[in-house]
Formats: C-alpha cells, sequence, structure tokens
C-alpha cells in the first residue's frame, strides 16, 4: 500500500511539472568507458514518442522539458536514464552490460543464457548467413552446426533437402527435424503432386531470419516430446526495435553454373567404341557385318543430316549459366509501446539445369505492442508466393539431364529449328519447347500473442498459430512433346495444408534468496493439420493453343482426398540454478497423437539434465587462463510418430475395372502400433580460456531408438497389399562426438580474426531386428550391428584379364566363416554382402571471419566421410553398350579391355550383352568431400564518408557458394542424389541427378 | 479490476482447444476390413478389384514377356528396359525386375480372389454367388497357368512333372503366412481345378467379365500346353460350338477396338482411365502412345509368311526405320486374352495329332482361317505347318515362348528346357520368404 501511494505521488508530481516546466533544447555527447562516441544511441522522451539518435561524433540534440526523464538505450550496453534538471548539456558514459553480453539460446518455450544452459543448443546468428545465395535458408546454415548434416538432394531450385541431425533416428517415420518458427509448428510436408520432392521451407525468405538455435540433445529437445526425435530447429525472424526507423535495402544478381560437369565420349570416340562393341557382341559373323550393323543404326538418330558430320555435346544443352536476383527491403523500429519489423523481398533464381528456375515474393510484418506494463501483444503475419518452373524427376526421359544419354551423332535441331524428334532416347528439347510444368506454391505462416505478467515472476502466454502451404500444379504436354498421343494433355492440381496451432503457458522465474534461481514453465499445446488435395486430368485440345482443362475433350483422370490429423499435448519444464554454478533441468511432456489407435495414444516423454560450472569455484574464479569451464549431463527420451495419418488401421479404398467400381485391400491393420521412443544420454564440456578467446564445447552422446516404426516387408505370399504391413519391429543405435572450437587468432583495433571449428562423429547401428533377420529393400538392408540402410549388393571383382568378361566374389560363406573369394562371371552366383554406408560417419565445418578496417572476408568449408553413392545410371552409362546405345563416360572409352592380358576395371564391350552390369559394387564410390562452401569478401564505406551521404552502412560484396570442392568421386557430384526414388529405405542413389549449383554473387547492403 | 479483463482474454484461449475427442479422425477415403467384407455387394466389389489387380499383370506384360523371352528371330529389342532386354537375350539375373513385379503382383490377385471365395456366405442370391465364385476361380486358374509356365519348367506329359514351380495360396491374405513352392503337377492340377469350377458355374456369358467359355477356352490352352490333345480338342471345340462367338471377317477388325469383338472370348479392359496398354507401350510409336518401338519385327518373321498376298505378313507400318505390328495402334484398346481363332487352331492341331476331325477336318479348318487373310489355301497338312500358322496368326500375341517350349522347339539357340529359359525366383520373393528356393542356374 505504501508503494502505491509513492506511485501516485510521483504521477502527481509528474503531471505536475509537466504542467510548469518550460521546453528547452538539451545537447550533449554519449560515449563508451573508454571516450570512443557512440553513434546510432537511441534517445527517448520516457513516456513520449518524442527521439532521436546520436550522430558520427556521439552527439545529440533534443527538445525536452524539465524534469522528463531522457532514456538511453544502445545494444550490448546498459541503459541510462538521467532526469532534465536545469543544465542544458547532458553527457553520458554507457558501461558494457555482461548480462547482454551473455549469449541468449532460443529453447522450446523461453529462452536462456547459454551459460546457464544444460542442453546442447547451436546457435546460428543472422550474420553467419548473410549474402549466402542459396534460395533455401537449410542452404545457407551447411557446415556451420556441429552434428547437423544438411544436404540438397540435387542442383534443382526446388530440390528437397535433407537434414540429418545426430545420425537418423527412424527408418520410416519422419528423419527431418521439427521446424517450429518464432514458437510456431512449421509444416515441412512435401506435397509435391508431380514425381520429385519440393522442400516445404523455400517460401521462407532467408533475409528475415534473426537467428537459428538447432536442439539436439534430450533435455533440450524432450519438451517438443513426439516430434523431436530428430531434434529441433528454432528459427526467430528479426523484430523491431525501440529508436528511429531504419531502412535496409540489400540487393545482389548471382551468376551460377554446375559444380561439375562429366566428360562423354565425342562422335568419333563413340563410334570406335560402338564398331568395337557390335563386334564383340556375338551376333555378328565378321567385322564388317557388325560394322554394316552399326552404319545401318546410326542414321536412325541423325534428323536431317549425315551423322558422319555431326558431333554434339549433349551436356551443354542440358545445362544453363544461371543468373539470380535478390532485392530485399525491411524497415524497422519503433517507440516503447509499439516495435515492427517490416520486409519485402524478391527472389528470381534460376536454376543451372534448363528449363528451372523460381520465383518468390515474400512480405512479412512482425509488431510488438504494449498494452500496459503488464500486457503485451504482438502479431506476425507472413506471406509469400513462390513460383517454380518444374522439370521432370530424375527417372524421366525428358528430364534435361538424360541428354547426356543421347548419341552424339545426333544433331540437337533440325535444320528448321526444330528439335530432332529422332534421337534415341526422347529429346527433351521437345519437352523444353511444347510443354510446361509450373508449381506456385502460397503460403501464409502467421501469429498472434499475448503475454501477461500476473506478478514480477509469474507470466502467462498464449500464442495461436496459423500455416497455410498452397501448392498448386498446372502442367501442360503439347502435342509436340515426347510421349504426347492424345492431342496435348493439362494436369491441375491443389494440394493446401493448413495447420491450426496454439501454445498456452505459465512462466515462473524467481530468484529465492540470493543464490538459488528457479525457472517453470508450464502448460499445453494443441496441433491439427488438415490437407486436401485435388486433381484433374484433361485429354485432347483442339490445338496447342488451348491449355486449361475446361478445353479438354476428355476428363481422363482426377483425385480428391482429405485428410487430418492432430494432436494435444501437456508440458512442464523446472530450471534451477543455485550460484550460478550448479544446474538442474528437468522437463515431462504428455503427447496424445490421433495417428494411433485409443489404446495407444498416449506416450510421456521425460528429460533431465545437470551442470557444473566449475569456472565458478573459488579455485578458478579470476584465473587468468580459463575463463569458462562447464561440465553437462542429460538424459531423456523422445517420440516419434509413423507418416501415415492412419497407420494402424486395416484399411479397403476404392479401385474400378470396367467403368465398375471396386474395392482394394490398401492397408494391412495393427492394432499394436505405438510410438518410436529415442533415449538420448549426452555428456557434454563448455570451456574458455584466455578470457575465452579459445572456447568451444566437447559432447559424447548416445541415441537408443526403440520400437522403431517400419513397413515390414512381408512375404509376397502373404498376399497383403504392399507387401508390407507397418510395425514396431526393431531397436537402433546412434552414437558420436561432437567437437566444437571457437578461437579469436587476432583482436587489435583493425584487425579482428575469428575461426570456428566443428566436426562431428556419427556411428550409426541396427541393434535389433524381429527374429534378428535381415530386412532388404533393392541395394539397402537393415541388419543386425550394420549401420541402417547399408548397402548390400555383389561385389565386384574387376576383370578377367584373359577375356574380358566381369567378374565378381562368389562371397559365399566357408566352412570357418569366412568369405569364398572366388570369383565367377555368373553374376546369379555371387552373394550379396554389405558394401557401403549411405550416411557419412564423420562430418565437419570449418568458418573464418576476418574483418580489417571497413574490409570484411568469410568462408565456410564442410567435409563429409565415410558415405558411398550408388550410381544407378552406371548400368546405362559405363558398360560399353551393353545396355543400350547411350553415350558412354570417357572413362570407359580409356580404360576398356581389349585385348588378353589387359589388366583393367572395365570389362570388354559387348553390345546388348551383360558383361557387369547388373547391380554391383561396380557402380559404387565413396562420397567424401571437402567443399568451400561459401567465402565473402565485403567492404563496407568508412563512417567519414557515410557521414556526408547520410547513409549509416553502404557495403559492397563479392561472395561465392560451392567454388572450390576436393573429391575423388567420379559422378557430378557427391551430394546430387535421384530425385524420384530416394526413400527413406531405399537410399545414397544418384540417376541422372544434377550436380549443385556454384555461384558468384555481387551484392550491395544500404542502410539508412 | 482491469486485470480481471486481460485474464479474461488469456483464458479464452483455452477455450478454443477442445478436449481429447479432437483425435478421434477417422480416414476418409477407406474403410475397415469389417465394413468392406459385410455385404454380398462389397464382395462383389472385391471381385471387381481383383480384375484391376489381374489387370496389372495382363494389360499385355505377361504377353510380352512370351514375345521376347521365346524370340528366336522373329522380333528385336529396341527398347531402354534392362529387364526385358536381358528377358529378351535370355540373360535375366536373379533381381529382375519385371519377374519380381509379376511375382508380387500375381500374389495380390490371389489375396483379392481368395478373400472373395472366403466369403461367399455373404451371398442370399445362389446365381450371383456362382458367378462370383467363378469369376474369381477364372482369375486365380489363369494366374496359376501362367506362373507354372513362366517359373517352371514345361509340363511334361509323360508324368512326373516334380519340378518346382510357385507355391499355392487358397487363402485370403495372411500377414505371416510362408510356404514353400508346389511342384509343377501341383499348379496344374490346381490350375484345372479351378477352371473345371469356373466353367461349371459361370454364365454363358457375363458381359467384359468372365464367363463359362472363358473358362473352357483357358482350359484348352492348359490342356494343349500338358500335351493332353484329346481334352485340348474338346474343350476347344466347345467353345467354338457354344459359345456363340464367331470370327471376324477380316484380320484387321480383329485388333485395336475399344470394346471387345465377337471374336474376343476375353480380354482386359483399358479406357482412357483405366489401365495402360503394354503392348501399344513397347510396339508403339511414340505418337500413338508407345515408347517409339520397343519391340520391331524382323525380316525372319515376315519370310515365314508364304504367300505375299496373305494380309498377317503386311500388317505392319514403319516409322524410323522399324517395322512396327499393325496389332497394337491404339492406345486405350482392350488387350486380348483368348481369342476364337486359337481355339480353331487349338482344335485344328488336336485333331491333326489325334487323328480325328472333331467339328471339322484339320485341314479345312486351318484353310477357314488362311482364307480370311487372303492367304491361300494349303493343300496338305503337316504339323510343322500348323504350328507355322499359329505364328503367323498369333504373332506377338504372347504365344511363342509357350508353343516352342511344349514342341520342344530351340528358342534363341537354347535347347527348350535350358534353366536360363525359365524365370528366376525374384530375389525379393527369396528375401521375404527363406522357404522359397532357387531356380538352377540362379
Amino acid at each position: 500500500m505504501k508503494k502505491k501511494c509513492k506511485v501516485v505521488f510521483l504521477l502527481l508530481f509528474l503531471n505536475i511539472s509537466i504542467a510548469f516546466a518550460q521546453q528547452k533544447t538539451v545537447t550533449g555527447t554519449v560515449s563508451d568507458q573508454s571516450g570512443v562516441p557512440l553513434i546510432g544511441v537511441n534517445i527517448v522522451v520516457k513516456g513520449t514518442t518524442n527521439g532521436t539518435q546520436t550522430d558520427f561524433d556521439g552527439k545529440y540534440s533534443i527538445n525536452v522539458n524539465e524534469g522528463q526523464t531522457l532514456a538511453f538505450t544502445y545494444v550490448g550496453l546498459k541503459s541510462v536514464e538521467i532526469t532534465v534538471a536545469s543544465s542544458n548539456t547532458i553527457n553520458v558514459t554507457m558501461e558494457e552490460d555482461a548480462a547482454a553480453l551473455e549469449e541468449v539460446v532460443v529453447i522450446g518455450y523461453g529462452t536462456q543464457s547459454k551459460k546457464l544452459l544444460t542442453d546442447n543448443v547451436a546457435k546460428i546468428d543472422a550474420s553467419q548467413i548473410e549474402g549466402i545465395s542459396t534460395p533455401s535458408f537449410q542452404g545457407a546454415i551447411v557446415g556451420k552446426a556441429a552434428g547437423v548434416q544438411i544436404t540438397q538432394v540435387n542442383g534443382k531450385v526446388e530440390g528437397g533437402v535433407k537434414t540429418i541431425i545426430r545420425g537418423l533416428s527412424s527408418v520410416s517415420a519422419s528423419q527431418e527435424p521439427l521446424y517450429i518458427i518464432d514458437g510456431i509448428e512449421m509444416n515441412n510436408r512435401n506435397t509435391s503432386s508431380i514425381g520429385a520432392n519440393l522442400n516445404p521451407l523455400l517460401s521462407l525468405n532467408p533475409n528475415d531470419v534473426a537467428s537459428i538455435d538447432i536442439l539436439k540433445d534430450a533435455s533440450a529437445t524432450a519438451i517438443y516430446g513426439a516430434k523431436g526425435t530428430n531434434g529441433v530447429i528454432l528459427i526467430t525472424t528479426k523484430r523491431g526495435k525501440l529508436g528511429a526507423s531504419k531502412v535496409s535495402v540489400d540487393f545482389s544478381t548471382t551468376v551460377g553454373e554446375p559444380t561439375n560437369k562429366r566428360d562423354w565420349l565425342n562422335a568419333a570416340q563413340y563410334v570406335e567404341l560402338l564398331r568395337e562393341s557390335a563386334f564383340n557382341s556375338g551376333f555378328f559373323a565378321d567385322q564388317a557385318a557388325s560394322d554394316a550393323w552399326v552404319d545401318g543404326r546410326l542414321p536412325r538418330y541423325q534428323g536431317d543430316e549425315d551423322w558422319r558430320n555431326v558431333d554434339t555435346d549433349w551436356q551443354e544443352e542440358a545445362f544453363q549459366n544461371s543468373i539470380t536476383k535478390d532485392v530485399n527491403v525491411s524497415v524497422s523500429g519503433g517507440n516503447e509501446k509499439t516495435t515492427s519489423y517490416i520486409s519485402g523481398a524478391y527472389n528470381d533464381t534460376e536454376g543451372i539445369v534448363r528449363g528451372n528456375n523460381l520465383k518468390r515474393y515474400s512480405l512479412r510484418a512482425n509488431l510488438d505492442h504494449e498494452v500496459s506494463n503488464k500486457f503485451d501483444v504482438g502479431l506476425n503475419a507472413n506471406y509469400s508466393s513462390t513460383i517454380i518452373d518444374r522439370i521432370s524427376g530424375d527417372n524421366s526421359f525428358t528430364t534435361p539431364l538424360q541428354a547426356i544419354a543421347q548419341v552424339p551423332t545426333s544433331p540437337v535441331y533440325l535444320s528448321n529449328g526444330d528439335p530432332n524428334d529422332g534421337t534415341l532416347y526422347a529429346n527433351f528439347l521437345l519437352q523444353d519447347k511444347h510443354s510446361f510444368r509450373k508449381t506456385s506454391v502460397r503460403r501464409i505462416l502467421s501469429k498472434v500473442f499475448g503475454d501477461y505478467q500476473f506478478l514480477p515472476s509469474l507470466s502467462f502466454r498464449t500464442e495461436f498459430g496459423y500455416d497455410y502451404l498452397s501448392q498448386t500444379v498446372d502442367r501442360n504436354t503439347g502435342r509436340l512433346a515426347p510421349f504426347q498421343s492424345t492431342n496435348g494433355q493439362t494436369f491441375a492440381s491443389n494440394n493446401g495444408t493448413e495447420i491450426i496451432s496454439t501454445n498456452n503457458y505459465f512462466t515462473f522465474d524467481h530468484t529465492f534468496g540470493e543464490l538459488s534461481d528457479l525457472n517453470v514453465v508450464a502448460g499445453m499445446t494443441y496441433t491439427r493439420l488438415k490437407n486436401r488435395a485435388i486433381s484433374v486430368t484433361g485429354d485432347g485440345f483442339p490445338t496447342d493453343d488451348f491449355k486449361s482443362v475446361s478445353s479438354a475433350a476428355t476428363i481422363s483422370a482426377g483425385t480428391g482426398t482429405f485428410t487430418n490429423w492432430a494432436q494435444v499435448s501437456y508440458f512442464a519444464r523446472a530450471t534451477y540454478s543455485y550460484d550460478n554454478k550448479y544446474l538442474l533441468k528437468a522437463s515431462l511432456r504428455n503427447d496424445a497423437s490421433s495417428r494411433f489407435g485409443a489404446d495407444q495414444r498416449n506416450g510421456y516423454f521425460p528429460a533431465a539434465s545437470a551442470g557444473w560450472i566449475i569456472s565458478e569455484e573459488d579455485f578458478l574464479k579470476g584465473s587468468n587462463v580459463v575463463s569458462n569451464l562447464k561440465l553437462r549431463a542429460s538424459w531423456g527420451i523422445n517420440g516419434n510418430t509413423p507418416v501415415a495419418n492412419f497407420g494402424s488401421l486395416g484399411l479397403y479404398g476404392g479401385t474400378a475395372y470396367d467403368g465398375v467400381s471396386g474395392i482394394a485391400f490398401t492397408q494391412i491393420e495393427n492394432p499394436d502400433l505405438k510410438w518410436e521412443e529415442t533415449a538420448q544420454t549426452d555428456i557434454g564440456i563448455d570451456f574458455g580460456f584466455l578470457n575465452n578467446r579459445i572456447s568451444g564445447e566437447i559432447d559424447y552422446y548416445v541415441k537408443k531408438t526403440n520400437d522403431l516404426i517400419f513397413n515390414e516387408r512381408i512375404p509376397f505370399e502373404a498376399g497383403a497389399p504392399g507387401h508390407a504391413i507397418l510395425k514396431n519391429v526393431g531397436n537402433l543405435e546412434n552414437k558420436g562426438f561432437e567437437f566444437v572450437l571457437n578461437t579469436t587468432n587476432i583482436q587489435t583495433d583493425d584487425l579482428t580474426w575469428k575461426t570456428s571449428f566443428n566436426i562431428a562423429t556419427n556411428k550409426n547401428k541396427v541393434t535389433n531386428l524381429p527374429n534378428g533377420a535381415d530386412l532388404i529393400t533393392g541395394r539397402n538392408i537393415l541388419r543386425e550391428g550394420e549401420p541402417i540402410n547399408a548397402f548390400y549388393m555383389a561385389e565386384y571383382a574387376g576383370v578377367d584379364s584373359s577375356n574380358g568378361d566381369a567378374l565378381y566374389y562368389l562371397n559365399t560363406e566357408n566352412s570357418d566363416g569366412s568369405l569364398n573369394k572366388t570369383t565367377t562371371n555368373d553374376f546369379s552366383q555371387a552373394q550379396r554382402i554389405i558394401m557401403g554406408n549411405p550416411n557419412p560417419d564423420l562430418i565437419g565445418g570449418l568458418s573464418s571471419n576476418l574483418n580489417y578496417k571497413t574490409f570484411d572476408f568469410s568462408f565456410t568449408f564442410q567435409g563429409q566421410w565415410g558415405a558411398s553413392l550408388y550410381n544407378n545410371a552406371g548400368q546405362y552409362q559405363e558398360t560399353g553398350f551393353g545396355n543400350g546405345l547411350d553415350n558412354q563416360d570417357v572413362y570407359i572409352f580409356k580404360n576398356r579391355w581389349q585385348n588378353p592380358g589387359d589388366i583393367t576395371n572395365v570389362p570388354q564391350a559387348r553390345l546388348f550383352r551383360n558383361n557387369g552390369h547388373s547391380a554391383s559394387s561396380r557402380y559404387l564410390q565413396d562420397a567424401d568431400f571437402i567443399r568451400l562452401r561459401n567465402i565473402t569478401l565485403g567492404y563496407s564505406l568508412p563512417e567519414s564518408v557515410l557521414e556526408k551521404i547520410g547513409f549509416s552502412k553502404v557495403r559492397v560484396y563479392l561472395a561465392g557458394l560451392n567454388l572450390i570442392t576436393i573429391t575423388d568421386y567420379r559422378g557430378y557430384d557427391p551430394e546430387s542424389s535421384n530425385d524420384d526414388a530416394n526413400t527413406n529405405t531405399n537410399v545414397g542413389n544418384t540417376f541422372y541427378s544434377a550436380p549443385p549449383a556454384k555461384t558468384f554473387t555481387l551484392g550491395v547492403n544500404l542502410t539508412f | 479490476m482491469k486485470n480481471i479483463k486481460y485474464i479474461i482474454i488469456v483464458l479464452c484461449s483455452f477455450y478454443i482447444v477442445a478436449c481429447e475427442s479432437e483425435l478421434d479422425i477417422e480416414p476418409q477415403q477407406s474403410v475397415s476390413e469389417d465394413v468392406a467384407t459385410a455385404t454380398a455387394d462389397n464382395i462383389e466389389a472385391i471381385l471387381v478389384g481383383a480384375y484391376n489387380t489381374g489387370r496389372g499383370n495382363y494389360d499385355g506384360d505377361i504377353a510380352n514377356i512370351s514375345v521376347l523371352f521365346g524370340n528366336t528371330n522373329q522380333v528385336e529389342w529396341n527398347g531402354t528396359f534392362s529387364n526385358l532386354r536381358d528377358i529378351y537375350f535370355k540373360q535375366m539375373v536373379n533381381n529382375n525386375g519385371s519377374a519380381n513385379t509379376i511375382y508380387g503382383n500375381y500374389y495380390l490377385l490371389f489375396g483379392n480372389v481368395n478373400t472373395v471365395l472366403a466369403n461367399l456366405d455373404k451371398f442370399t442370391d445362389p446365381d450371383r454367388q456362382d458367378r462370383v465364385e467363378g469369376e474369381a476361380k477364372f482369375l486365380r486358374g489363369l494366374a496359376y497357368f501362367d506362373m507354372v509356365r513362366l517359373f517352371g519348367q514345361q509340363y511334361n506329359a509323360a508324368g512326373g512333372n516334380t519340378q518346382e514351380a510357385v507355391p499355392i495360396v487358397l487363402d485370403p491374405p495372411n500377414v505371416t503366412r510362408q510356404v514353400a513352392r508346389n511342384t509343377v503337377e501341383e499348379v496344374y492340377a490346381q490350375v484345372i481345378s479351378d477352371l473345371t469350377d469356373a466353367y461349371a458355374i459361370l454364365p454363358d456369358d457375363n458381359g467384359n467379365r468372365a464367363d463359362k467359355y472363358a473358362a473352357q477356352a483357358l482350359l484348352a490352352r492348359v490342356y494343349l500346353q500338358q500335351g493332353n490333345y484329346s481334352a485340348a480338342r474338346d474343350a476347344a471345340h466347345d467353345v467354338i460350338e457354344n459359345s456363340g462367338h464367331g470370327l471376324m471377317p477380316t484380320f484387321s477388325a480383329v485388333f485395336n477396338s475399344d470394346d471387345n469383338t465377337a471374336e474376343t472370348i476375353f480380354s482386359w479392359v483399358i479406357t482412357t482411365q483405366e489401365g495402360a496398354n503394354a503392348q501399344v507401350t513397347h510396339f508403339a510409336t511414340q505418337a500413338l502412345g508407345g515408347r517409339g518401338g520397343d519391340i520391331s519385327i524382323t525380316p525372319a518373321y515376315l519370310s515365314k509368311f508364304d504367300s505375299p498376298l496373305d494380309e498377317r505378313g503386311n500388317f505392319y507400318y514403319t516409322d524410323a526405320g522399324l517395322t512396327l505390328s499393325l496389332k497394337y495402334v491404339r492406345q486405350f484398346a482392350n488387350t486380348e486374352q483368348v481369342r476364337l481363332a486359337e481355339m480353331h487352331l487349338i482344335r485344328a492341331e488336336s485333331n491333326f495329332r489325334e487323328g480325328t476331325s472333331l467339328g471339322l477336318d484339320p485341314l479345312v479348318e486351318i484353310n477357314t482361317l488362311r482364307s480370311r487373310s487372303s492367304a491361300p489355301v494349303l493343300g496338305a497338312l503337316t504339323l510343322d505347318l500348323i504350328l507355322n500358322e499359329r505364328e503367323l496368326e498369333l504373332g506377338f500375341e504372347g504365344f511363342v515362348l509357350h508353343d516352342y517350349k511344349r514342341t520342344q522347339r530351340d528358342i534363341g539357340g537354347l535347347p527348350y528346357n535350358d534353366n536360363k529359359l525359365v524365370f528366376p525366383i525374384p530375389q525379393s520373393a527369396r528375401d521375404r520368404n527363406p522357404l522359397l528356393s532357387q531356380n538352377p542356374d540362379y
């Protein structure tokens, strides 16, 4: 009561003072502790919207009444408030704010000081991803966080992105981390209705991202319960800051080309090898007969030229040099009551593969408003529209990269300028000219929130989020396109996914006595996803000028589906620290998901962690050497749900025969289907030496996943749909070390040089399968004691030097258990063995930043070791015409067996004879690589110039992406994989897949 | 009091969230097994689904395999599918994609038809029950007949036939089922039992679905393959005499029809909305809906015709240097399973072998067929002429592999019983079921 009276008194006093005060101009200088003037300090008259900023000399001038209070704020420094008295000059010295310098990480339903954190969280700031020209934000964080492997599927602009955090923890449920944007779950479900996956997160403008926090250990992820198994990526977008409005304009232009091109036979080499191969085939009596066959065959593909005069490099037709334009404008600022961040962006990315490009428009407004000193509300609103010109999936004759299979004696065009329609395989340029496949992705991501402070230590926050992802496809194939037989075809579809979610939780934060800090978070969250997909196909158009379904003569196909799922969760977490030395955290989450039957619906996911900051103990406190030393340990359990919404039910769906509708058995029931559970233990050390000039983290983790949900393959003879049943059938394990080292190598007034290095191992092992039996999918196997989806195939043994036959190791088991390494030329006799791992066991990154005066220079290297990649197109590209007339890799030409005694690993070329092209380790290669992922050189105008032109920042920069790749991999690129066939269990294969882009960017950042 | 307002606002957000009944979500596009098998209408709908499953193999794939696998010099393979190329060159390996797909799909079909057969008690109308049972057994018999011919060695008329074929499954889907292969003898016995039952209970006419003469026509084919000529003759005769089907007036009228012709005994329905004609896919140009002529006709095949007047020998077109059959140029035409001309050829051959002339003298019967195509009549018959006539009439329709095997002729330089002329049991099937043995040489 006493306190309240004081407030009232103060208010009265202020009112009175205002009434009698005289306005005057106050000037002064703001400087830091060392006396250096501070530029851009925000100064506001408290309780008003009246404000200014200091200029380049740290000087300010403001109209104010005596008795009013001036508030000085500056990032990283303690705020200062001074009541205006009679003096007209107020000089201010601002001190460093130790608390603000401490890094804060975003964790689920709150934030925490990195110093007191007992979890493993990797943080990436906006400054680390600025200027990296990739259409998706995931592409920008590659190599920057330990144990986080991010791979773009291949070089198509819209291509899917695979993110693996601490190894694969699931076989057939989701392997992707959970994405949370500003506290709201973000839909990362692929809804591409034509062929290859499309990265759903493309719709996010990377320039809006303020920071990315990656939760890796269970103590951090368990608060997300059933969705946290694969780690959680928390994206925080930029918000307005108190102070005068700041306008930023960024624009850049990027040129790109493939990281790598391969060497294919030219016309002369092709004809030479084909003649040799035809003769070797044994189909012809003599060389004259086989030559005659070749001479008779090649004219088929020559269009209206003479094949003898043609030498086409088809690869050049498939690739293009790309140009990308990016413009981003943002305005941020605000007063004490309301702050805002508003941005608009446009990105036009051309792919390096012909006919592939993307345009994205995006808008964002983030608003924060203080209703009262206890009640804050806010809004995030983001709309984006992404329009993509897509090309066919990798396993399609009309995808540009399959042009490399064409015969080099085929001209690209006919003499009339039309694409040659007489090529060996469909000429993709006919597709390019006479068809299109346009996908539009429209996305609304928004949330409103309110935060009410009941007591200084107790607040309640409610958030309501809405994420709408609409994907429409318009695909038209004109009558002159390849494989078009119905006078044109148009496919139109719409796939809309809506996620409604709400988070409601209390936060209690209190210091007991002097030393005990307790933070408790408790609440609930509800998420519901609704998906509605429709499509229609029309055939038969009057002419190619008509393209919409309405003009079609026949409606030949249509689909319409509706599906949804929901999850209700309750969670609580307590974080306790004593004397900033002893740290404890515990959390519990309960999830209930509609994806399970009523009996298996609930899952409970606990976690606990502890930390000890040794450097705060008396014996280390004040040490000149050790500035930070913390031990951490955590344990927790996460869950994972099946991907299918109704995976536990036995289902019959609709079908038809002869216009009569029928019923088809579509799914076997498994009422026992339950959560996958991953228990993760993590032990870590955080260290800092020499005033944190050298700092880092070392972690060791063990993740054990039980009750793996797996599409268990059942005997064909069971007669059941898909020949598989969704079951909880096995266990697997990931173990690994992570090491992070950050160093400030040089720090002087003019020069700063910092380096950050991370490396992570992961050993993945399947530990238990039903009856210990192998589960094989194509060339991948699940076997106890081996890595998940290990490559399983016949072992290629090279070439019989006496006759040029391809050889395989028998690999039958000898009586002593060893493998019989006798060779055979009969592929079917060769037993399959484990030949490699599709996933790396070692990944790392090295980043460095160097600032000299107003120059800045930074780069990131990434590396990966231990993975193999299977070239499923090797059976066509490297066979010496054993499997068709496809153009061959020059490697085959140079290394082929020709005469008895030749020692080589390339068998004799035999036309249409299978001499070594069955699936074996011949086409499996190590995919180790080190890559200069990004490099940037920037120059900012010095302050003296900026002052004259009225800008606060003018920077030009030159940046590169993927400029150098060091690898022994012989295909296009160790990071280009088949976008038509890679599934969770059929992994690590490439098939006419485009390499990523190598790009150069010239950009400008302006702020005023 | 002011605070109360805010508390009301924040508590409203709890109100939005209902209880856990939000989690009771039912699928929209599917029904449960209880519902699916509850009524006679649904059981019949499952039978319709079985036709759809069967069409997966019989949209032309099974016929094309016989054409390619049985090729000596009749066709050339120009396509890119390595699974079909390996079949063409008789260099199949144990993970051949066609073998895998076909094998798996057949057991899905058995799952469908066995579910129907296990739920016949849902029917109250006995005629309807008979028809549904007959159709299901027809599909099962047909499927086992093609499986036994592809995955096992040729039936030996002299007996024995203990060579392994494929597992016989007569029960509805069961995820724990593991069964070993049955012998060729056992599978043939099952085929004959199913088709005989089907013949007994199917109606004379059943629209585009199987009727009793479809079953009888298949039986004729089965007996012929076994070398049981009298039974083959009698069955073919029954179809010719009683089915009501007749030869089309011209050879060209037999093919590329969207609907069944008078000559069609049974075909698989393809429409713009259902199925894909795999014969068109592999025989026709891109403009006609094919892949550009994967399978083309050789001069050696054309030289089997003894007269340039024979329309069957001129039934082709050329595109980009390829000679392509005119039998498969209509993308949405039905795929023929059995037509009356084959019955005439079976009856003629069987009569000839048995020295009988049931229905018609073999020479007259062959000449009748030749006359339709303007081929000059033959003066006298030999077995070779009859067998050649089958190739002329039924070329590319999926007979050559089985005809050469039953007559013990070499195929592509290999003896008829060479191990490489039998499909491998797919590696994937053996990965799933350890009881499955592999065929020799795989």
